[in-house]
């Protein structure tokens, strides 16, 4: 029996272990990965004032902090379910059973890549599978690569297969069908990197960026945007291309790329062939929310926080006694947020553990989390904070209710 | 330009024509949408196209805000019989 089970070994997961395990609980800590870290393993970008972020670093840093504190740490192991019996959760891994009186989950997101004709052949992955494979294994996906989907995920990593000496043609939209419409939307995408312009590494887009809030230089921008591209770290971005289909026997060997018009509809005749030997497909995350749904809790479909998210208080605290959540899995952000919000769930199952004189800390913890938000130089969605809003308001609202879970 | 047919669901083989059709054919929920075609109910347990399957129909449902469309259900990850029954080594 532990006194506290955290499932999750990344940022969120991490700081919550160090935090309860320092205010003497008995903490056990479970991952699916072989590595501590969870998707900051894969990060390796430069920051505004110039430094780097090296998530392998802070991962380690991360690990240290919460092994030195006592927490025990079991890696490389999947929960397959939790319920709750009594006053206890128990924990099911493949083989055991582990039970616990406080249970956060801090599963982080998974990757929602948008499908293209030609997705399933070998070669072809997620941008995140192409940055764990590079900065985590160190291992090149390929030679040269074409990036479907232009948002800051897929900048970035982008940014990061090239410091490998991977190269990456160019990052360009996938052809509009059903299942991507905003990401394939040229106008759409534009509006939403106007957001993220102010971090682009060239001072040009930065200053543009100004200038193409009003709606009507959206419309001249993507209509006047150059076919060839515009450069980033010197790879093309396309903006008026998209990907037909990926094209291969057995495996990746090019795409098919033509000009959309600025509605996304595909100008015949445009086609031409790109030879790559890997793609990757830049999606979305949303947050990974099994265990919590197994679990029973309570959901609100809040997109700027992208998906489902188990409503929960300012404490971190589920509708479901004992259960707690922290990191992406309440909403998709960066990892100094999800660090912010596992001090405050360790503190919050701490203090309800019984630990005395924690409740300044825990308020002083909240408002560390909006700080951090506000201190972040982009947001994965730009109404993230309307988002955390929503969750609030719904939470308030079934308390008020009073009814029963 | 007509848009080439592909797989959503590569564990069940469920093209995207397939759902698009079935969809807009019944006019069904995520969760009928899956039991009539079996996308994402194969060995992975819906892990890729899971929020696919959801995006489909997400026009057609009514206030899906508050519930998940489509239900999880434990083991949450693919798991041997052997393990599943604890049965001896």
């Amino acid at each position: 029996m532990y006194d506290v089970i955290i499932i999750g070994a990344g940022p969120a997961g991490l700081s919550a272990a160090a935090t309860t395990a320092n205010q003497g609980l008995e903490v056990l800590v479970v991952d699916e990965y072989m590595k501590a870290g969870g998707r900051l393993l894969g990060q390796l970008y430069e920051e505004p004032d110039g430094t780097y972020w090296n998530g392998i670093k802070e991962s380690n840093h991360l690990y240290e902090r919460a092994n030195q504190s006592g927490a025990e740490i079991k890696l490389g192991t999947s929960i397959l379910n939790i319920e709750k019996s009594g006053d206890v959760w128990l924990v099911y891994t493949e083989k055991d059973t582990y039970e616990t009186s406080h249970l956060l989950l801090a599963t982080g997101a998974a990757e929602s890549p948008s499908p293209v004709p030609g997705w399933t052949l070998p070669g072809v992955m997620s941008v995140g599978a192409a940055q764990v494979m590079t900065n985590v294994h160190r291992v090149k996906p390929g030679k040269r690569g074409v990036i479907i989907g232009v948002n800051p995920l897929a900048a970035v990593i982008a940014s990061e297969l090239q410091m490998a000496g991977v190269e990456v043609t160019a990052l360009t939209l996938p052809q509009m069908n059903g299942l991507n419409e905003e990401a394939a939307h040229p106008k759409q995408v534009m509006n939403q990197l106007l957001h993220v312009a102010h971090m682009a590494p060239s001072a040009l887009i930065r200053q543009g960026s100004k200038w193409m809030k009003p709606s009507i230089m959206q419309d001249l921008g993507i209509t006047f945007y150059p076919k060839s591209g515009f450069k980033m770290w010197g790879i093309p971005v396309h903006l008026r291309k998209a990907v037909t289909e990926i094209l291969g026997d057995e495996k990746v060997a090019a795409v098919k790329l033509a000009t959309v018009k600025p509605n996304g509809d595909v100008i015949e005749g445009t086609e031409e062939i790109i030879t790559c030997d890997f793609v990757c497909i830049a999606g979305g995350l949303y947050p990974l929310t099994e265990l919590a749904a197994v679990a029973g809790c309570p959901f609100y479909l809040v997109d700027e926080l992208g998906g489902y998210v188990p409503l929960h208080n300012e404490r971190m605290e589920t509708a479901l006694d004992g259960l707690y959540v922290a990191g992406n899995i309440t909403g998709i952000e960066g990892a100094k947020v999800a660090i912010a919000q596992g001090v405050t769930a360790g503190l919050t199952m701490a203090s309800n553990h019984g630990v005395q004189g924690l409740k300044d800390r825990i308020e002083q913890s909240i408002e560390e989390i909006e700080q951090t938000r506000d201190n972040a130089p982009f947001h994965f969605h730009p109404d993230v904070k309307k988002g955390k809003q929503i969750v609030q308001e719904k939470w308030e609202e079934m308390m008020a209710a009073e009814q029963p879970l | 330009m007509k848009q080439q047919d592909f797989l959503v669901c590569r564990c069940e083989e469920v093209t995207y024509n397939e759902l698009m059709e079935t969809a807009s054919r019944t006019g069904c929920t995520a969760r009928e949408l899956k039991l009539r075609t079996r996308a994402g109910m194969g060995y992975c347990g819906g892990r890729t196209c899971r929020p696919l399957v959801q995006q489909i129909t997400q026009k057609l449902e009514k206030a899906p805000h508050t519930r998940v469309t489509l239900k999880y259900q434990p083991p949450v990850r693919p798991i041997s019989f052997g393990d599943l029954g604890g049965g001896e080594e």
